[in-house]
């Protein structure tokens, strides 16, 4: 092993384990002894034993797990009210909530104390989203990885390794996906080379428009004349009996029809050269209502080059279908990396909030997700080119994910957009504006040049892959193995016996009849389920902390900022030992910022240490917020990412992220903050006018929604988030089974009257105190992240339904103040406020970020590398970069 | 439906000296020789869990209604034809839970996720797989966990690839689709016997092998890193273990199914009604005596024309007014389904006249009540296969351990174990 120069290694190891910072003791103060001794003990003491429960004996300060559980115990009966018991004597209110406080913090502090791993990382799986980037990486195939157990949980990071677990269905899983990624590559490379290049002409549609509407106005013609003659036949007088009694179950209008066959007189609908379908001919009816749309629509200029983007009434008996679905890719084209090229503009009547497309695949006219929002700033008379790229997937080759789609946004909501064109039909007499034209849409495979191949393919070099030629001889495979082994080990190179056993695994698949392809596929698959490949090992027999590997310190470097394998020139680094230098460490590491991939330490940690996965946690309701579509809301998350991407890349400090002048957003989300002149999908920085509620995390539309249930703002969720993320004081987590403050839900209440509920009973405001008040500063913002200056509430009847006659509305009263701390009296005071508290928040960070680099939680023992790592960028401006350096400078990084 | 018993099978079991399927040889025998003692039918378990939990103010039966005198919910109305075929059991819970998220994750377990100093996660084996063990034995499967793919996540059930999890706490899969179900089961195998051996030595050295590396690497490994290595090691042995089990099973056909290939496709209500026939098909062909399925719950409200997502549902007490009447639609769907299972069951007739329904429990609920609310458990219990009381609504103290439930569904199928999770005992109250 190289010698490596950094400072650190002057330590001996037997010095980094020396003296650990002591962890601070998890004791309760003596003074709630009083509590214990008048109000538990005559039933739980030394004599009387009730539920074989004593207190007495309960030591203060807490060391071991058994006594923290039996706290634990104390907590939950003080916290249910369970005891004292009802008849018994109750202790007063703000003694009680004191103890609960502290006896809840106490635990916390004794749980984080007696779950200090003391520097100790457990040997670390590959997680989820590792898995499948290291496949990527290696052989350039692009897995769906969700039915592998998910690793992420509430409040904890993938990245820990003593919660990264394995059971015998993930490794069958892993052998699967292990396959399907080879046929992908092998597929890929067998393709490789030629150039595939589709366009689409839009134009072309409009042959199939006409005939589909001629049929629909034939359909809509032939289904009014059988109705008419059902009506006649319901009419008749002998069959008055029978249709009254028919009504009676069926009603009137459909459901009559339906009956038609039991109404004597009553014709055949094939008669009518119609289908013998009532659902299909209630469509046919309806059919004229689009009728001035289209003609409308084949009076547009334009139509012998392109076509206009029509809304989808599919469902309605109408197949005027021009949200372009696009004719997919042919069945002979390899998975991989597509490029999509659109030429598209706007018609000078298109509103702005139209001038998006969203892009997709497998398209169903209800409930098809979109994969990408693209905003379209040509127009009509001078088009854009929108280029994106698109994945397709081996594994969906044989299913319709072939079909890609472009359509307007928002019309996966089918009821929404059928509900927007009978409004605008209403208003105008036609239907919605033609907004957007289309003059082309291309697809082309991105050819791959020769230096692109991924490792594990090049490593392959030698054997072919095509089904007619023979098996190649051991040498060949041998010497395979080997390459393709020392890139899937990340740079280990495979043990002789094991080489030897799978070779044996080859032939023997060759000797039971497998094509020479498929054995190479299953021994390399094999390869794929060691465990060398699925753990990211650091051995070290004796325990010690040692220093890493070269190879061990790139693989902690790349893991952390790419989520990745080292790449040929973070390895070559490696190999000549010179990587712990710490210059050239830090130029890899911002080598690595640089690169494209570090997107996925933007979005690993900070989704992870924002909790951002609340924000799919309820759906906002279209009617009340129809501005927060699912186009906004995936603006709203990347705005997250793309700022703290923009801190990194500015050097610019993370306290911008408590407070700033600026935002980073694209034109979609600057039209949602009602910020002019910003267009196009591109993430940029733009300046806030002055006193702009934005600029920050709190005056992020992503960081508010999370807290709200998509219906109203939740002013307990978005406190604990405060002081959970941002102040590093986080509120114990909430107690079970306590129900939803909906006892209220009948009465006519403000927000604020109804929190006041948690100020009645002490075991509620022992934290609430303490997390409403920042709740209430932020109550400006409405559930989807707009301000507001009034709210009001509408009470729930007996039956659950909202009584319009109880509604209650207020103007927006965000003064409070922080608990134990200053008042504030609007929500930018309070903003101020915890600005101020620049330290605390850079200490959260730190934490958060040494836990997902290091794979393990931060400990009492780890105190002083956080307050070094703290102090270090404080110097430097708290530049968000210089985390991430001290941090991987550190020793605590650079050893075992 | 019935296949009489193949004149193969008698001959493989002469030869092949392996415990076969013998429900039906085991009825046939009872008939033919009335001087031998009867052997008792084998117990069958099946665990249906639904994650998000219910309307708590319209499923339940009232709680002053104690017996079997109560009134029928406005949610298991569907159920009203198998009232005396069920018990609806309150006041249990599982003490340890907290996450309002995981309505399946600790519901058979009963384990503490923060029972594992250092550990964000720790789970125990879950209740379906302790009964495997013992009820399995002679069969092709000894359990099978059915699972709803990508709609899980979205269905409240919280962690787990099923409802199951085996003896180290590790999560068990199984198919996720009807189709997927079917050819488990039922799936003909038509390559040659010499070659499906090879293939079995082939599969069996490359576990060699994955065990093998493990080896080398454990050799240079302090003790926490392979603490964490063991699971790999405990992964290829569960794989090991089922091989044998396969193998042992060599050349023995899958029965034949009793009902049509699924077509692939279908989502939610048609879906489930589909696994629920496949569940009562693997129990009729005694492929297997253990059953669980998580439900998909998500695309069940798809199927139902609801747009609401399901999360949103669960909370029906905040949001919007129509969250509560999809959160009702649900349970009426749900009970529908189950009482389109108990008759199925009930149809199953065996040799000696008794129905499927006479040797099975089923155990249908969540560990959400509603909402974030983890007491009084929804429990359903149906069947006369564990001597339960039935056509109850069986109201036990509050905060009952659920794990006191398991056990006493345990004893009651003939599965004799001191404890299960946090038990304190059985719980008289619940048998008839």
């Amino acid at each position: 092993m190289q010698r490596v120069t950094s400072l650190f290694l002057l330590i001996s190891a037997a010095a980094l384990r020396a003296a650990p910072p002591s962890a601070p003791t998890a004791a309760l103060p003596e003074k709630h002894r009083a509590l214990l001794e008048s109000h538990c003990q005559s039933c739980h003491g030394a004599e009387k034993q009730k539920g074989k429960f004593r207190v007495d004996d309960l030591p203060f300060s807490i060391t071991d797990i058994a006594s923290a559980e039996r706290w634990q115990k104390v907590l939950n009966a003080l916290n249910s009210g369970e005891m004292p018991p009802e008849e018994e004597k109750q202790p007063a209110a703000v003694q009680k909530t004191d103890f609960l406080d502290e006896l809840t913090q106490t635990l916390v502090t004794a749980r984080r104390a007696l779950s200090d791993q003391h520097g100790v990382i457990a040997l670390r799986r590959l997680n989820r989203r590792e898995y499948k980037n290291t496949l990527h990486t290696l052989l350039g195939a692009t897995l769906d990885v969700s039915e592998l157990p998910a690793d992420t949980r509430p409040g904890g990071f993938d990245t820990v390794g003593a919660n990264l677990f394995l059971s015998s269905s993930q490794l069958e899983g892993y052998e699967a996906l292990a396959k399907e990624a080879l046929e992908d590559a092998f597929a890929q490379r067998t393709a490789a080379g030629g150039e595939k290049k589709l366009r689409f002409e839009a134009e072309n549609t409009l042959a199939g428009f006409k005939k589909s509407n001629h049929e629909a106005h034939l359909n809509h013609s032939r289904a009014a004349s059988w109705l008419k003659a059902f009506e006649q036949a319901i009419a008749r007088p002998e069959n008055a009996t029978l249709v009254a009694e028919l009504r009676k179950t069926h009603g009137s209008g459909e459901g009559l029809r339906h009956q038609w066959e039991k109404i004597p007189g009553a014709p055949h609908p094939e008669k009518y050269g119609l289908p013998n379908n009532v659902f299909l001919i209630q469509g046919f009816l309806t059919a004229d209502e689009f009728v001035p749309y289209e003609q409308s629509y084949l009076a547009m200029p334009g139509l012998d080059t392109g076509a206009y983007l029509t809304r989808p009434f599919s469902n309605l008996g109408r197949h005027s279908n021009n949200a372009l679905f696009l004719p997919g890719i042919p069945a002979d084209w390899p998975p991989g990396d597509y490029t999509i090229r659109v030429r598209i503009g706007a018609t000078p009547e298109a509103p702005p909030e139209r001038r998006f497309i969203e892009f997709g695949v497998n398209h169903s006219v209800d409930r098809s997700p979109f994969l990408s929002t693209h905003e379209v700033t040509g127009t009509r008379d001078n088009p854009q080119i929108l280029e994106f790229r698109h994945t397709l997937h081996s594994k969906f080759l044989k299913e319709r994910a072939r079909n890609l789609f472009i359509r307007e946004r928002g019309l996966g909501i089918f009821n929404k957009s059928v509900d927007y064109f009978r409004e605008m039909r209403r208003q105008n007499g036609v239907g919605p504006e033609l907004a957007l034209w289309v003059d082309w849409i291309e697809i082309e495979k991105i050819p791959t040049p020769e230096e692109a191949t991924p490792p594990g393919i090049r490593a392959l070099t030698g054997i072919s892959l095509d089904p007619k030629s023979p098996p190649p001889t051991e040498e060949q495979l041998r010497e395979a193995l080997t390459r393709f082994a020392t890139e899937a080990y990340r740079g280990l190179p495979p043990r002789p016996e094991s080489l030897a056993r799978l070779v044996q695994i080859h032939r023997d698949r060759l000797q039971l009849g497998a094509t020479p392809r498929e054995a190479l596929r299953d021994t390399l698959a094999v390869l794929l389920t060691s465990p060398r490949f699925l753990y990211r090992t650091e051995p070290e027999p004796q325990e010690a902390h040692r220093p890493l590997t070269p190879l061990e310190l790139a693989s902690r470097l790349s893991y952390f900022l790419w989520g990745a394998p080292p790449d040929p020139a973070l390895r070559a680094v490696a190999d000549s030992g010179q990587l712990a230098n710490p210059e050239v460490l830090r130029s890899e590491t911002e080598r690595l910022l640089a690169d494209r991939r570090s997107e996925e330490f933007l979005d690993g940690f900070l989704s992870q240490w924002l909790s951002l996965e609340r924000l799919d946690f309820f759906q906002f309701n279209p009617k009340r917020f129809p501005r927060f579509d699912a186009n906004t809301k995936a603006a709203a998350r990347a705005e997250v990412l793309e700022t703290f991407g923009h801190l990194l890349r500015e050097k610019a400090p993370v306290t911008d992220l408590l407070k700033s002048d600026y935002v980073v957003v694209n034109g979609l989300l600057a039209s949602y903050y009602g910020l002019e002149g910003v267009q196009g999908d591109t993430f940029r920085k733009v300046a806030l006018p002055p006193n702009s509620a934005r600029g920050g995390l709190l005056g992020m539309a992503a960081i508010l929604a999370m807290g709200s249930n998509g219906e109203r703002s939740n002013p307990v969720e978005r406190g604990a988030w405060v002081l959970r993320k941002l102040l590093n004081d986080p509120p114990p987590p909430a107690p079970a089974n306590v129900p939803e403050i909906n006892r209220l839900a009948t009465r006519v209440l403000t927000t604020r009257e109804r929190l006041q509920a948690h100020q009645e009973s002490p075991q509620c405001a022992s934290c609430h105190r303490k997390i409403d008040p920042i709740g209430f500063g932020l109550e400006n913002f409405d559930a989807a992240g707009q301000w507001r200056t009034e709210d009001s509430y509408t009470a729930l009847d007996a039956a659950g339904k909202p009584d319009p006659k109880a509604k209650k509305t207020w103007a927006i009263e965000p003064a409070a103040a922080l608990y134990k701390g200053p008042a504030f009296s609007s929500y930018h005071e309070m903003r101020d406020l915890i600005a101020a508290r620049k330290e605390a928040f850079a200490r959260g960070l730190t934490a958060a970020l040494l836990e997902y680099a290091l794979g393990r939680p931060c400990g009492f023992s780890d105190e002083p590398l956080r307050e070094s790592i703290v102090a270090h960028s404080s110097q430097r401006g708290f530049a968000a970069r210089e985390f991430l350096h001290a941090l991987i400078q550190s020793q605590a990084f650079q050893t075992k | 439906m019935h296949n009489a018993l193949p004149r193969r099978r008698f001959l493989q079991t002469s030869t092949a000296l392996i415990a076969l399927p013998f429900l039906e040889s085991l009825g046939f025998r009872r008939f033919a020789s009335a001087t031998t003692a009867p052997v008792p039918h084998p117990k069958r378990l099946l665990f249906i869990g639904f994650g998000w939990g219910v309307t708590e103010e319209s499923w339940y039966p009232k709680q002053s209604e104690k017996g079997p005198g109560y009134t029928l919910s406005a949610g298991l109305a569907p159920l009203e034809r198998h009232k005396a075929e069920f018990s609806i059991v309150q006041g249990l819970a599982n003490r340890y839970t907290t996450n309002g998220h995981y309505g399946s994750t600790f519901w058979l377990t009963g384990a503490n996720e923060f029972g594992e100093p250092g550990q964000s996660f720790h789970n125990g084996i879950s209740v379906d797989q302790i009964a495997a063990a013992h009820l399995g034995k002679d069969v092709r499967f000894d359990s099978l966990c059915l699972d709803c793919g990508a709609a899980a996540s979205k269905s409240g059930h919280g962690p787990g690839l099923s409802l199951s999890w085996d003896s180290r706490g590790k999560p068990i899969g199984g198919p996720t689709h009807p189709v997927e179900a079917f050819h488990r089961l039922f799936a003909k195998d038509s390559t040659p016997l010499d070659q499906q051996k090879a293939m079995f030595a082939q599969r069996r050295s490359i576990l060699d092998h994955a065990m093998e590396e493990a080896r080398d690497l454990q050799r240079t490994l302090g003790k926490t890193d392979n603490a964490k290595l063991d699971e790999y090691f405990q992964g290829i042995r569960d794989m090991e273990t089922r091989l044998s089990r396969d193998e042992k099973w060599l050349g023995i056909p899958r029965p034949e199914a009793p009902l049509h290939e699924p077509q692939p496709g279908l989502a939610g209500y048609e879906e489930i009604k589909l696994m629920y026939d496949i569940m009562v098909a693997a129990l009729q062909t005694d492929s297997t005596r253990v059953l669980t399925y998580r439900l998909p719950v998500s695309s069940l409200l798809t199927s139902l024309n609801v747009t609401m997502d399901s999360h949103t549902m669960s909370h029906y007490h905040q949001p919007r007014a129509e969250a509560l009447e999809v959160s009702q639609k649900r349970d009426l769907s749900q009970s529908e389904l189950l009482a389109h299972l108990l008759d199925q069951l009930n149809a199953a007739k065996q040799p000696d006249g008794s129905s499927l329904l006479d040797h099975t429990t089923v155990v249908y609920g969540s560990n959400i009540r509603t909402g974030h609310s983890l007491d009084n458990c929804p429990t359903l219990i149906a069947g006369r296969g564990a001597g339960f009381q039935l056509g109850h609504n069986l109201v036990l103290p509050k905060d009952t351990p659920l794990c006191n439930a398991w056990l006493t569904l345990l004893r009651g199928s003939g599965v004799e174990v001191e404890r299960h999770g946090d038990s304190t005992g059985i719980l008289p109250a619940l048998l008839a």
